[in-house]
């Protein structure tokens, strides 16, 4: 007995032991970008594994101080176009799901199987026609134009699956005894629906937050060079080309990766719950 | 009845319309439109442009960078989708214990999923490129003389990209399995132990049928992103050297955009278009049916 418990417990500990190297080896490259930040050039050749000792802010003031402003202009950019697609996704994709729900079988079964169009379709397939129909309506580069095709486009797919998907669970009395009341629809979508689907809400608030923020294909092209750049394609455009200086690059790569990474993990329970209700449906 | 529907759904309507037509202007119609596109010879710098028929579908036949870029496309889809669900499904059963520990490694694991293509792609690059941070440090240990060109030779650079996108794919894996694997009910385990079942037994008795759906979701999506890929091609190899790693998705826009070929370019849109769906809903059926079968 004593000795199956101690064979037991010396078990657990490989166990956790073994996790945690195959977890820290997983994410050295995460480890050598955030460490890097704060080492000098010499420092990240030298000891790329190393703790960033001593600690230097240097890199992050080049990147704050370079002349075009890549790092504040960016992440101002990246703000703007990511919580204004959002900002308008989620009031305009619940309502339309509310809406789709309280279809008939037969029109409910089109519309969903029109929008599941939306996740299937690989992003560079349409991007030609939408660059087009933006110019055609005078949008052509332009910030509206991005926000307005973000809206348009497979995201609010994904938005109508996660809600059409979390009111089917919530029970058709609520809604009904809302209608004895003389409320219409849009009054029932505002006062009852949105705070019921608020999980769903978060969800989609998350995700679609990330992936507009991620994005690089739409800004890049849709927004084109002359209108500034998020911060993503604002790497790509001024690191282009091979440079070897690896403190500035860290630097830059740090301000743009935290708030994305700060953002997961403060949101990290509503996230994964997310994520866990998306893939057991 | 008709009206009182009707009105009560006044004022939502209009909202939901907006909606239907945002999606109609762009999605719906920017696919129809590459479709007509696909079938003319458009190009911006000719006023105008000619019906041709399918003459652009007969071109991708013959289109040797096509038919090189379609292989690479193929090549990177099988090796992540493999690997990733391969390694997620090993990650989620080593971390899927309940204690503080092991939270936060599934906490960092999925850190790879939050990032940007962009931003993993130069991390990668920093790591990979000849005077980089591997090649330094393999010297520096004495087990190379000369840097190994990890991004610079058609083999190697092929295998980089799959590895830095499986990189990204597997923590999205882990996160899919382990929520799989947390909906098995303990007891199945425990019968299955009671009738004497041993390790792989139960792992191939219990634990795989109960995280088929769990598969269903992390194959597929592996797949929708890998197809699709691009930034991380972009930043990491440029498509390069000699071309060795363009995908299909990469050479689109580069016909598009840069040769403006914009006819051609509307048929390859088409055809990764349809690549993409079939394969989607080919696997999730046969998924589908196996999950039934399990």
């Amino acid at each position: 007995m004593r000795r199956s418990t101690g064979a037991a417990v010396a078990r657990r500990a490989g166990h956790l032991l073994v996790a945690w190297l195959v977890t820290l080896a997983f994410i050295l490259p995460i480890y050598i970008a955030l460490s890097s930040a704060f080492k000098s050039q010499r420092q990240i050749l030298d000891n790329p594994l190393g703790l960033p000792a001593p600690f230097t802010f240097d890199n992050i003031l080049t990147a704050l101080q370079r002349p075009d402003q890549l790092v504040q202009g960016g992440l101002a950019n990246s703000i703007l176009v990511t919580a204004l697609t959002v900002g308008i996704l989620i009031p305009l994709s619940s309502a339309v799901s509310f809406w789709v729900s309280e279809r008939g079988p037969r029109l409910k079964g089109v519309l969903l199987a029109v929008f599941a169009l939306g996740l299937m379709v690989p992003p560079q397939t349409v991007l030609l026609p939408i660059v087009q129909l933006l110019q055609a309506i005078g949008l052509g580069h332009s910030y509206p134009g991005l926000i307005l095709s973000n809206i348009g486009g497979g995201y609010l797919s994904f938005a109508v699956f996660v809600y059409v998907g979390f009111l089917r669970t919530v029970p058709r009395e609520v809604i009904e005894a809302a209608r004895v009341d003389g409320a219409n629809d849009l009054r029932i979508w505002w006062t009852v629906v949105l705070p019921l689907v608020r999980p769903a809400t978060a969800t989609v608030g998350i995700f679609l937050g990330l992936w507009v923020w991620n994005d690089f294909l739409n800004p890049l092209f849709i927004l084109g060079p002359l209108q500034g750049q998020t911060i993503t394609t604002g790497i790509y455009v001024s690191l282009g080309g091979y440079s070897a200086d690896y403190g500035q690059l860290f630097g830059i790569m740090f301000l743009a990766a935290i708030i994305p990474i700060v953002g997961y993990l403060v949101t990290q329970r509503e996230f994964i719950h997310g994520l866990m209700s998306g893939a057991s449906k | 009845m008709r009206t009182s529907t009707w009105r009560r759904s006044l004022g939502l309507a209009p909202i939901a319309l907006v909606a239907l037509a945002l999606y109609a202007a762009f999605l719906l119609y920017p696919l129809i439109q590459s479709l007509f596109t696909s079938l003319t010879d458009r190009n911006p710098l000719k006023a105008e442009s000619t019906f041709v028929g399918l003459a652009n579908y007969l071109e991708l036949f013959t289109d040797q960078r096509l038919l090189a870029s379609l292989r690479f496309t193929i090549v990177v889809v099988v090796v992540v989708t493999l690997v990733s669900n391969a390694i997620g499904l090993l990650f989620a059963m080593l971390l899927n214990k309940p204690t503080a520990g092991f939270r936060v490694m599934r906490t960092l694991v999925f850190i790879p999923q939050v990032l940007s293509g962009v931003i993993v792609a130069f991390i990668w690059r920093s790591i990979l490129t000849q005077n980089g941070l591997l090649n330094t440090a393999l010297q520096n240990i004495g087990l190379i003389d000369a840097p190994i060109s990890w991004i610079g030779t058609p083999e190697l650079a092929t295998l980089s990209i799959c590895a830095v996108v499986s990189w990204m794919t597997i923590a999205f894996s882990t996160v899919v399995y382990t929520a799989s694997l947390q909906s098995v009910p303990p007891e199945l385990y425990e019968a299955a132990r009671m009738d004497g079942a041993n390790v792989l037994s139960r792992f191939r008795n219990v634990t795989f049928p109960m995280i088929a759906p769990g598969m269903t979701i992390s194959v597929v999506l592996c797949l929708i992103t890998t197809f699709k890929l691009y930034d991380i091609i972009a930043v990491l190899t440029g498509g390069g050297p000699a071309d060795s790693t363009r995908s299909t998705a990469f050479y689109l826009v580069a016909t598009a955009f840069t040769n403006n070929r914009f006819g051609y370019a509307s048929a390859i849109a088409i055809l990764l278009f349809v690549l993409t769906a079939v394969t989607a809903y080919g696997l999730t059926a046969l998924l589908r049916r196996r999950e039934a079968r399990l």
